[in-house]
């Protein structure tokens, strides 16, 4: 593969994020702008509100990641864009500025999938991963387990049927007063609770049948949770709040162990906001461990969303398939191609 | 002014982009009825240029309309208007998509009503006197709900000319009201050659491209009623 050095842009939901990327894996720079407490006060992302910050950040962010990487912009060879799932509006500020600068510079477009971008996390910090790994993509939208069995070959083993796990946070946190985001208060809080002070629903456990799902379920949890505490109104929210999460953790680390069994995996991979997610890394580490398995967990800034990941990837992408024409839009629903 | 200026207007469900400066329109792509303004715009920009002739750093200016208009088209146009002007190290025209309409008809005698369809039950609206060479705002740009600008509207017995398409929408109730005739539905979206020719004139201040939302998101108008509704001022 030729060398080559790549701007990302990422504005999916509520962080504005522009980073340099030399081949795929030497972060050059890394600029995140969070609008985490615009939204605070409403307790979730307004779309909205976060199209109208992106606006507003989407210049100054770019211009400070080129700034950061200490590069002219003559020295971009490519323009990597999210280009979904996402909010629509939050999607196409930065797929209109990316647009420009393809234009203006006269390189390339690749549009990304955000979910293959947080795959490659992991390749940005240990870029000789092998493969097959099985893929713990846990964020506030989505909860899956895949499989990824080289580069752009994915297969998709498992999903939550209800709630994403990050969502399921959110909402117990709304309900215990902890603000928003849910997950590093729950996190946060857990720490001085008693994780079996509670014991919480684990749904889709057992291997009924020949169900051997590895499917997930978290509405059942949330609202286990909610009526527990009602019934029980002189309860430790630092009790609830680790034993709920002991019960997220303990379904999301047996099922990637299953998984990883199941498909013969060679290393586990945690992606997505919620892997950011102190137990869940403990617990998945040690797992790993047992069961002699390689474990990668992304430093937390390369969980959460940033343009490093959209970058990387797209360097993957223009590669394999080539730039993407420039009337791509934003496809606010666009899926991981599992094959 | 000297120079090429590159005009982009997506502040309605209108995709306009032109080139021009001051000896004149070099050419201009409109687009109408979708709402898939960022899969035509950048295709538009890279067609003109390359039709007419006209590199993109042959650009001296980047104009857009800065609404008040469709919020997520009118993005689409700034985020492109401001990353081109930022990569292409020019400065950036902001002109309003009320004074955009409002100049469109400026050879009458009458005081122009502009009026935008803002959705939600409201409208974007202001008014224009025509003066030599342009016209001057009297009623600065607003939303207000249809009753309102009618009441508002009613007030007066100054003969008006309407114009925008929350105009032609609500042509039938503005004509009870009021002595109004009613410009053309050709006019009733602001015009990318507008936008081109008062930057190549000079009529345009630079500046930054700030969106003119004129109403909060509706999560915010949401919060602040149920604040409001506690008893909480601050
Ligand atoms: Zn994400």
């Amino acid at each position: 593969m030729t060398a080559s050095t790549i701007l990302g842009i990422e504005t999916s939901c509520d962080e504005t994020a522009a980073a340099v990327v030399r081949d795929g894996s030497d972060v050059l720079s890394s600029v995140v702008s969070s609008q985490i407490e615009l939204h605070a006060r409403f307790g979730g992302v307004v779309p909205e509100v976060a199209s109208r910050a992106h606006l507003a950040s989407i210049n100054p962010v770019i211009d400070r990641a080129l700034a950061d990487a200490g590069l002219p912009a003559a020295a971009i060879d490519a323009i990597a864009c999210t280009v979904g799932p996402g909010l629509i509006g939050a999607l196409l500020v930065g797929l209109s500025a990316a647009k420009a600068l393809a234009l203006a510079w006269r390189v390339p477009l690749v549009g990304v999938n955000h979910h293959e971008a947080h795959l490659y996390a992991a390749f940005l910090e240990d870029p000789s991963l092998e493969f097959p790994l099985v893929v713990l993509l846990v964020s506030g939208g989505h909860t899956m387990i895949i499989e990824m069995a080289g580069h752009g070959r994915y297969r998709l083993l498992g999903r939550t049927i209800d709630d994403a796990a990050g969502e399921a946070y959110d909402k117990v946190a709304r309900f215990l007063d902890l603000g928003y985001p849910g997950g590093p208060a729950i996190d946060r809080l857990a720490r001085r609770g008693d994780p079996q002070a509670v014991a919480f629903p684990r749904a889709m456990m057992t291997r009924e049948g020949s169900a051997d799902t590895l499917d997930v379920s978290f509405s059942g949890l949330k609202t286990a949770v909610v009526n527990h505490a009602r019934r029980h109104p002189g309860l430790d929210s630092a009790d609830i709040a680790a034993s709920f999460q002991a019960a997220v953790v303990d379904v999301l680390v047996t099922k990637t162990r299953r998984a990883a069994a199941q498909v013969g995996a060679r290393g586990v991979v945690l992606a997505g906001g919620v892997a950011a997610n102190s137990q869940l890394r403990a617990d998945l580490a040690a797992a790993c461990h047992a069961d002699g398995l390689a474990c990668f967990l992304p430093s937390p800034a390369l969980c959460t969303d940033n343009a490093a990941m959209i970058a990387a990837v797209g360097w993957h992408r223009l590669h394999a398939d080539g730039p993407s024409p420039l009337d791509i839009g934003a496809q606010p629903n666009l899926r991981l191609a599992f094959g | 002014m000297d120079g090429v200026v590159l005009a982009i207007d997506t502040a309605t469900d209108r995709v306009g982009v032109a080139l021009g400066g001051a000896a004149g329109l070099a050419g201009l792509v409109e687009v109408g009825g979708g709402r898939r303004h960022a899969e035509t715009l950048a295709p538009a920009i890279d067609w003109l240029c390359r039709t007419t002739g006209i590199d993109l750093s042959d650009v001296t200016a980047v104009a857009a309309d800065v609404g008040p208009g469709l919020f997520t088209g009118m993005r689409v146009g700034l985020a492109t208007a401001t990353t081109l002007a930022s990569a292409l190290g020019v400065p950036t025209l902001p002109a309003c998509s009320l004074d955009l309409i409002a100049m469109a008809v400026r050879h009458t005698g009458r005081r122009i009503e502009a009026i935008l369809d803002a959705r939600k039950g409201q409208l974007f609206h202001a008014a224009y006197v025509p003066v030599p060479g342009g016209v001057q705002r009297v009623v600065e740009p607003r939303v207000l709900s249809l009753d309102d600008l009618l009441a508002d509207l009613a007030a007066s017995v100054d003969e008006r000319l309407c114009v925008g398409d929350g105009a032609v929408r609500h042509a039938e109730a503005l004509s009870v009201v009021i002595r109004a005739e009613l410009a053309d539905a050709a006019v009733a979206a602001p015009s990318v050659a507008t936008l081109v020719d008062l930057a190549g004139r000079g009529a345009l201040a630079a500046g930054p491209l700030e969106p003119m939302y004129l109403r909060p998101p509706d999560a915010q108008i949401n919060w602040e009623t149920r604040r409001s509704a506690s008893g909480v001022t601050s």
